[in-house]
This record gives C-alpha cells, sequence and structure tokens, in this order.
C-alpha cells in the first residue's frame, strides 16, 4: 500500500489528480461546515441556540439540507437566457477551487507552488464576478439583474483597494510565489509591518464576497435574493457553496499574506504542525466575517462605493508609496 | 482635518458595535427547548380558574353557592352542588367552565366568598373543538391531586 501511495504521489499526474480529489471533497466540507458555523454563530449572538437537532449539536443539519437541495426540481424560468442559465452556476463554482491548487496549507502542502501563486488566485477569484452578472442577466428579471449589476459595480470598486493593499506585501518579498511570501514572515507577522495594508484587505476581501455588511448584491430586503433569485434546487446550492468557499479562500490568503502562513508567531511553531495553525488562523478570520455579519447592517449603494473611493483607495495608495519609499530607503 | 476623523471615529463605533455582538455570543441562551423543557409560570399569569387547595384540609372550600355563576359577565360557569347530609354543608359535583367563552375578567375569582378560586397557570390550551374548551374544575382538581 505505501509503495502505491508513494508511486502516485511521486509522480506529477498522479499528485495533481490526488490533489484535485482531496480539494474536491475538503472544499464540500469545509462549505457545509461553515454554513453549521455560520448558523451557530448567528444563533448565539443573538442569544439562541441554532442548529441543534440533526446529530450532535446539528452538525448533520447542513448535510440533510444539501440532499434536500439535490432532490428539489431545477425550474428555469420560461424567458431566461437558457444557455446562460445552466452555465452560470458551474461558472460561479468552478474559478473558486482553483486557488486551492496554490494555497500553502504547510510547507509541502500547496499541490503546485508556482511562482504566480498569488496571480492565480486573484485572477481566477476575478471570474466570480463574471458568472454574478451572467447569473442576473440570464435570468431575465428585474431583481437578479439589479443584484448582478450591483455586484459589479461593488467589485470593481473593491478590487483596486484589494490589489493595491496586497502590492504592497509582494513589494516587500519581492516574489508572487506564495510559499516565498510565508517564508519570508518566518521571523514577524507582515499584519505587524503593514497593519493598514492588512485591514484594507480584510475590508475588501469581505466585499468581493458579497458578505455583510457589503451583501448589497443579495439585499434581501430589496431584491429578493438578488442575482440568485431565480436558482432552484442543486444550482442555487452551487452559489452558496461558492459564497462559502469563497469566504474560505480569501480569508486563507489573508493568513498567508498578513499572518504568517504555517509558521507560529514570531518563529516558534510550539511543536504544533504547520498545516494545524494555517487552518487555525483561516478559520479566527473566517470567524471574524461572521461576527461582521451579524453586528453591522448593510450599507447603502452609494455609501459603499464612496467609502471605496474616498476612504479605502487613497490609503491603499499612500500605503504603497510608503512602502515603496521604506524599501528604497533600506 | 476632517477626513481623518470621520475615519478614526467610524472606526471606532465599530468596534464597539463589535464588542457588543462578542459579549452577546457568550451570553448563556435564553431559547429554551420548548416539548422538552417548559417554563415555570409566574404566579401571576391567568390561566382558566380553579379551585384552590387549602392545606387544612387538603381539599377546597366550595360550597355551591352559585355566586360566581351569577356575578360572570360572559356566562361561562355552570355549577351543580349536593348536600352532604353526614356533614350538613353543601359541596360541588359539577362545576363546568366554557374557557373558550371567558374573557379573564376575574369577577369570579373576586366574588368568591369562601375565596376558594384562583387561576390556575395552565398554558397548553390548544384542543381540536369548540367543546374541548369545556373544563370540568372538580375534575381538574381531583386530577391534579395525584
Amino acid at each position: 500500500m505505501a509503495g502505491v501511495m508513494e508511486h502516485v504521489l511521486g509522480n506529477e499526474v498522479g499528485r495533481l489528480i490526488v490533489g484535485l480529489i482531496v480539494i474536491l471533497i475538503f472544499s464540500q466540507l469545509n462549505a457545509l461546515f461553515l454554513v453549521w458555523l455560520e448558523r451557530k454563530v448567528a444563533g448565539h449572538i443573538q442569544v439562541r441556540i441554532g442548529p441543534k437537532e440533526v446529530g450532535p449539536f446539528g452538525l448533520l443539519q447542513t448535510i440533510v439540507d444539501g440532499l434536500k437541495l439535490i432532490g428539489k426540481e431545477l425550474i428555469t424560468p420560461k424567458r431566461a437566457d437558457k444557455i446562460l442559465f445552466i452555465i452560470a452556476p458551474v461558472l460561479v463554482f468552478v474559478p473558486v477551487l482553483v486557488p486551492f491548487i496554490v494555497l500553502p496549507f504547510s510547507k509541502s502542502l500547496p499541490l503546485n507552488d508556482m511562482n504566480v501563486g498569488l496571480l492565480v488566485v486573484f485572477s481566477f477569484s476575478t471570474i466570480n464576478v463574471l458568472a454574478i452578472l451572467i447569473a442576473g442577466w440570464g435570468s431575465n428579471n428585474k431583481y437578479a439583474l439589479l443584484g448582478a449589476i450591483r455586484s459589479v459595480a461593488q467589485n470593481i470598486a473593491y478590487e483596486i483597494p484589494l490589489l493595491l493593499s496586497v502590492l504592497s506585501v509582494v513589494l516587500m518579498t519581492k516574489t508572487l510565489q506564495m510559499s516565498k511570501i510565508v517564508e519570508a514572515q518566518s521571523s514577524y507577522w507582515f499584519f505587524l509591518v503593514q497593519p493598514i495594508a492588512a485591514l484594507i484587505y480584510f475590508i475588501c476581501a469581505t466585499a468581493e464576497t458579497n458578505r455583510a455588511p457589503f451583501d448589497i448584491p443579495e439585499a434581501e430586503s430589496e431584491l429578493v435574493a438578488g442575482f440568485h433569485t431565480e436558482f432552484s434546487g442543486m444550482r442555487f446550492g452551487l452559489f452558496f457553496l461558492a459564497e462559502y468557499t469563497n469566504v474560505f479562500v480569501v480569508c486563507a490568503v489573508a493568513t498567508t499574506l498578513f499572518l504568517g502562513g504555517w509558521t507560529g508567531p514570531f518563529g516558534y511553531s510550539l511543536g504544533i504542525p504547520g498545516i494545524v495553525w494555517f487552518l487555525a488562523k483561516t478559520y479566527l478570520l473566517v470567524f471574524v466575517i461572521m461576527w461582521f455579519r451579524w453586528t453591522f447592517p448593510r450599507l447603502r449603494f452609494d455609501q459603499l462605493i464612496t467609502f471605496s473611493w474616498k476612504v479605502l483607495i487613497p490609503l491603499a495608495l499612500a500605503n504603497l508609496v510608503i512602502t515603496a519609499g521604506v524599501i528604497k530607503l533600506i | 482635518m476632517g477626513y481623518f476623523k470621520d475615519i478614526l471615529v467610524g472606526g471606532w463605533s465599530l468596534v464597539k458595535g463589535l464588542e457588543v455582538t462578542i459579549k452577546r455570543l457568550y451570553r448563556p441562551v435564553v431559547t429554551l427547548q420548548y416539548p422538552r423543557h417548559k417554563i415555570e409560570m409566574s404566579p401571576s399569569y391567568r390561566g382558566h380558574i380553579e379551585l384552590k387547595r387549602f392545606p387544612d384540609t387538603g381539599s377546597h372550600y366550595c360550597v355551591a353557592c352559585g355566586t360566581c355563576m351569577r356575578v360572570c359577565p360572559s356566562g361561562v360557569i355552570k355549577l351543580q352542588g349536593e348536600k352532604d347530609k353526614a356533614l350538613d354543608v353543601k359541596k360541588v359535583v359539577h362545576y363546568y367552565i366554557d374557557f373558550s367563552h371567558c374573557s379573564l375578567c376575574g369577577l369570579c375569582v373576586e366574588s368568591c366568598p369562601m375565596q376558594t378560586l384562583e387561576f390556575s397557570t395552565e398554558y397548553e390550551l390548544a384542543d381540536e373543538s369548540r367543546w374541548d374548551g369545556v373544563i370540568d374544575l372538580v375534575k381538574y382538581f381531583e386530577e391534579s391531586a395525584i
């Protein structure tokens, strides 16, 4: 058995296939866990209990919900654009899996440690916006279209400060390779020297994933459910899975860039394996995003755009210029 | 300068908000798992009336005088008594109240000369038929003794 495993993992193609299967399983289980966690956090913040009936602590609740979604009828509206309507959920879910290939879970665990790792993550997470626009347009529904338009405007506004804040880290490490960025933080984590960039990244990541308080593309009170209004059954389920997988990905990237990835604080790993450090930090950030959702009310659309263009982008630019200047001087 | 002040003041208010919710997160939950756990009803709760049990006799003092029946503005009380020959007192044998029409005014409780009526803390009163609202208080009294 060990010989077979060695043969499969030693082979480039074998490693890729095993890795993809692991990614698929992990992303599903992660999304199911996050939905459960979200409901538990929501419950306890509102002094309720949250799901508790199905399985221990209600852990199986989301699996049962998923099974229900699989069993439901897939309704396509009569006047919807059939092709776009069908490919939109697939297009929204597939790109969020790609960043898992380069995410450095531990020193030896990135499936493929590309030298353009960071670029891969951000280029594929941008496809998400296109998929949302396709979903909104293909539904032929005014609420879906409004939600999609808002999503595009929001993502364009927040992509810029996001990338600017990432750029200041890239300037410091002079590499786009995820593992090199983590290794550069072996003595101290970057959020200590780049607190503004870390904060801006985290705010923009919340907006990128369409999470509250930036969830206006799916504002329930105005737009029914936004771009996924017309989707039923597992098509809706894919949007849901994509959202939670996306949350995990942006938090994992934040961990890599600012919280030192698999390393312990100030280089002390305390005997805890790297993957545990990585997942612990990532899930802590995921919890903070959930905490945001149950604390802050939704922004008005003009407030949202104003906040990005008048506050985040100037601050990110100033931060980038100062970073560049300091690096030049040192 | 107002630009940075706005950012700092706004940011601080967000931190304050987060502080409020994180405190709630560690607070014990108030939700009760209803069919499995039940709440202790407050004594001021008004369910339908019941016959009060006095500790000295272990029974009620109702003598079937009919004051409650006459005073009831909704006319939902009907009772019947029987004379106990040995003790030479009248005792109630049937005490019916149609709770579905009761307005819970409490006149019966106030007017009772023996002060043997009180509001019960019964709250699980949902039923299938309108006649299920008719309660035999004597039977209820005997059952509650067990």
